[in-house]
């Protein structure tokens, strides 16, 4: 039989039906709809000019904002042949990990609500609570920041800046292998984790997994390598995995954080001084760009015509997640709560996801698979 | 289980919230969730999160209404139990936000779809914002509509 | 195991104790850091009433400018009004606001540097340096300081221009300081091709009545603007730029027309060696001078050089009107080259 979850449904947090193929209380397969929340965001964008383009890049989605005005506004910045100053790098690097955490907590929290886990969800929430503190106190807003522009960033930050973030840090830090122990020891919770939603490294290749999925899974790539800021100022390592089932992939979000704690507390070490902004005059021209987000690799084409943006399209990590999962994770699932689960564990973001909507002849919306799109 | 009786008793006087996101940026939504953590801790008003429409006596509505909620928007409020009440989070419902423009999809407002009670400006609003706004409208409204007040 | 020995050291301690005897909100939660930006706050009296804040904004319907009543003793007040259920709290209105205090605040966003509060505007204001007579009105009503004199030129800094449109209502000159739209230069461009086109159709259409004009004599046409309209939103459908961009184009328009009768042509062929653009060639199968319309200059080379005065040579100028019926005109003016007249003096 096949059984409909959502567009609302109690695991899920954004809108989006999943259809279970079930023989018994086994799930054989899954298939994805979307088209639930597609705005149209790269055809208003069409057209208008990069100052106001760049809140619209940051309302593509709400959990991993930061990172779509990152590469937004680099990808302007290559259009012109222009660098953000040093500075302003550092401080993009502290936002973009700061985000990366508190993303990464919101998955995981997430999942262990789909677990019934109550304990750890509350505790990873509560721990975010002080990461989302930090973001505000930065930049001035919890969710949509509004602090990349073109050129730098919007204000600068320090020493009373620096202090508090760094003490919040700490709390998290204190708290946090507590948490990853109950989570990575703790017996009922392993049961329900290890090899359940299993996705080998080829399936994952196949998928085109990215991020923390493709990385659980054994697939090495992390785009902060590439970036020339992490690249020549920082020093981090990239958490890989091999198992490829839920367990994985909760780990290696939670692996990610202290690494990004670790490059926060470089970064406000080795800050140097100097400008925070430079006057970019955007040329006319094209350029492409790819910048890693919670979830993965945010790709921005974009072409401009003077100030004005001709044609922009974006790629969005959770668009290969959410597929990959549904083709090869939920593909042999004991029960229908591991399915939920496993599809939370995958970490989709549904707002990222839905860049294209696909039409017939008659104009009526029918959002097919990805594998078909191509 | 016995917990899950004692909690369902508990629960019964209490407000079931339905959270429906109708194409936002995620962002009111995280939010949201971000009052479940103890920092916020919406339970302690007697506030449950349940995101099931049909036991629900407040919907939560976020996002701009896409193509494919035009209908399903009301098929969702009909599903949920009188008496019922609407709050619009964020500026998405209540206007349309920066979606609104040439060559967006959205068909904001909510409020020409179903009725909407309350709306908590904001993009998005703080959790502290959206926890006022529900304790002042909720009890009071959900007791208009001919449900006892706690 | 771990796990429940977690669950048994948690419960133990005493903050969990303390916490479940008395859950409640700490009052701090609704403590907002300094830089929280919430909704701009709006300093009536600072407002200089140039619009960069709307014109920034990125949400459609965030921010009006609304102006008071007149009273007897001075204007009402011009000033921005937010709309909370569409402001999406960014503070680029705030940053970009150029009054001097600040009309808006809004988290530390207005502290910020006035050097990158570059507006985004669909236009661009430039000086026409020939037409402008450095009258220097423009540069008064700056509300910024963004016009200056260069070089002896009248120059718009662009980083600084916040896009009012008072330089233009001041200046004199009809033409002088331009608003050029920048999103559709390429369509702007075909719907001005296009109406000079029709334009010098319709001229070239009276065939008899331009050769049968004397020098110090008028040819009067009127071409109503509703013929062209719907061709031209076919270019730019937004009908306000489409006018702006017509009546830019039109007044100070000039055409050149060239006409032959070729009955009377004598076939010399001396005009086709001086054609600078090889516009004009002898076609001999039909035994006729051809003009090729697209090469061709109007420089009227070929009409001075014509030995045998057939060919002629007229202006056209325009101007945009509205005739007895009411209905919009483009008011067409020819006259023949004041050449002639040179000529003629010259002869007699």
């Amino acid at each position: 039989m096949i059984l409909p979850i959502g567009p609302i449904h109690p695991g899920l947090k954004e809108p989006l039906r999943l259809k279970l193929q079930l023989e018994g209380e086994k799930v054989i397969k899954a298939e994805i709809d979307y088209g639930y929340v597609h705005r149209g965001i790269e055809k208003i964008m069409e057209g208008k000019t990069w100052q106001k383009s760049i809140y619209l890049a940051e309302r593509i989605c709400g959990i991993c904002s930061y990172e779509h005005t990152q590469t937004f506004a680099e990808t302007i910045e290559k259009i012109s042949g222009v660098q953000a100053p040093p500075r302003a790098q550092y401080l993009r690097v502290i936002t973009n990990e700061l985000d990366r955490i508190q993303s990464h907590l919101l998955a995981n929290s997430t999942f262990f609500k789909t677990l019934d886990h109550e304990v750890l969800f509350i505790h990873v929430l509560d721990m975010r609570e002080y990461i989302m503190d930090a973001i505000e106190l930065l930049t001035g807003n919890r969710v949509n920041m509004g602090w990349n522009v073109v050129g730098g960033v919007r204000m600068d930050a320090d020493e009373s800046h620096f202090k508090p973030i760094l003490e919040k840090l700490d709390v998290v830090e204190e708290r946090f292998p507590r948490v990853r122990e109950l989570f990575a020891e703790g017996p009922a919770v392993a049961l329900r984790n290890k090899n359940v939603g299993l996705m080998t490294k080829k399936e994952a290749i196949l998928g085109r997994a990215v991020g923390p999925i493709g990385r659980a899974s054994g697939i090495k790539k992390d785009y902060r390598h590439d970036h020339p800021t992490y690249q020549d100022y920082f020093d981090f390592k990239t958490i890989v995995r091999n198992e490829g089932d839920n367990y994985a992939r909760t780990l290696t979000k939670f692996d990610e954080i202290p690494e990004s704690i670790s490059l926060i507390r470089q970064a406000i070490e080795n800050m140097p001084k100097g400008d925070i902004r430079t006057p970019v005059n955007v040329k006319s021209g094209y350029a492409k760009w790819q910048g890693e987000a919670p979830r993965g690799e945010v790709a921005y084409h974009i072409e401009t015509n003077g100030n004005l943006i001709k044609h922009i399209s974006i790629r969005t990590p959770s668009i290969a997640n959410i597929d990959s999962c549904a083709k090869f994770m939920l593909k042999d699932v004991a029960s229908v709560s591991d399915a939920v689960s496993t599809y939370a564990s995958a970490d989709p973001c549904i707002a990222c996801a839905e860049r294209v909507s696909i039409t017939d002849e008659t104009g009526k919306t029918v959002n097919k698979d990805f594998f078909e799109v191509r | 289980m016995v917990l899950n009786t004692v909690k369902d008793i508990v629960r019964k006087s209490s407000i079931h919230v339905c959270i429906v996101n109708c194409g936002g940026c995620n962002g009111c939504d995280v939010e949201l969730v971000a009052l479940l953590s103890p920092r916020y801790d919406l339970e302690q008003y007697g506030i449950y999160v349940h995101n099931n429409p049909r036991e629900a006596d407040v919907l939560l509505v976020t996002g701009a209404v896409t193509e494919q909620w035009v209908t399903n928007l009301k098929r969702i409020y009909d599903k949920a139990p009188e008496p019922k009440i609407v709050v619009a989070v964020g500026n998405c419902p209540q206007s349309g936000d920066v979606f609104a423009q040439e060559g967006g999809k959205v068909h904001a407002p909510v409020s020409n779809f179903i009725p909407v009670d309350a709306a908590i400006p904001g993009c998005p609003p703080r959790p502290t914002e959206i926890l006022s706004a529900i304790l002042a409208v909720g009890p009071d409204a959900i007791a208009q509509r001919g449900r006892e007040k706690k | 195991m771990s796990s429940l020995m977690w669950y048994i050291y948690d419960f133990a301690r005493k903050a969990w104790v303390d916490g479940f005897a008395n859950a409640k909100s700490k009052p701090e939660i609704v403590d907002m850091p300094s830089r929280f930006r919430n909704f701009p706050v709006v300093i009536k009296e600072n407002c200089i009433g140039c619009g960069a804040c709307t014109a920034s904004c990125p949400s459609p319907h965030a921010i009006k400018l609304v102006r008071d009543e007149d009273t007897e003793e001075e204007e009402g007040k011009t000033y921005p009004v937010i709309n909370q259920s569409s402001c999406i709290r960014c503070g680029f209105c705030a940053e970009v606001c150029p009054s001097e205090p600040k009309t808006l605040e809004c988290g530390e966003n207005h502290f910020i540097l006035p050097e990158f509060n570059i507006i985004p505007s669909s236009r661009q204001y430039v000086v026409d340096d020939f037409l402008c007579i450095r009258c220097k009105k423009c540069i008064k009503a700056c509300p910024v300081g963004a016009i200056s004199v260069v070089d002896d030129r009248i120059v718009v800094n662009q980083l600084k221009c916040i896009t009012c449109g008072d330089c233009v209502d001041v200046c004199k000159v009809n033409g002088a300081m331009k608003a050029v739209y920048l999103d559709n230069i390429q369509e702007q461009r075909k719907l001005i091709a296009f109406v000079v086109d029709t334009l010098e159709k319709f001229i070239e259409s009276h065939k008899d009545d331009l050769r049968a004009l004397e020098h110090n004599r008028l040819l009067q046409y009127e071409y109503p603007v509703s013929k062209l309209w719907n061709p031209i939103l076919e270019f730019i459908s937004d009908e306000e730029i489409a006018k702006e961009i017509l009546v830019n184009a039109v007044t100070r328009l000039k055409i050149r027309v060239i006409d032959w009768n070729s009955e009377e042509c004598k076939k010399c062929q001396l005009c086709i060696p001086d054609c600078p653009t090889k516009a004009i060639s002898f076609d001999e199968k039909t035994d006729t001078i051809v003009r090729n319309e697209d090469k061709c200059l109007r420089c009227s080379i070929c009409y001075q050089s014509c030995s045998f005065s057939v060919i002629k040579y007229f202006l056209a100028k325009f101007s945009m009107e509205v005739n007895d019926n009411n209905e919009e005109v483009i008011s067409i003016t020819v006259k023949t080259s004041p050449l002639i007249s040179h000529i003629e003096e010259a002869v007699q």
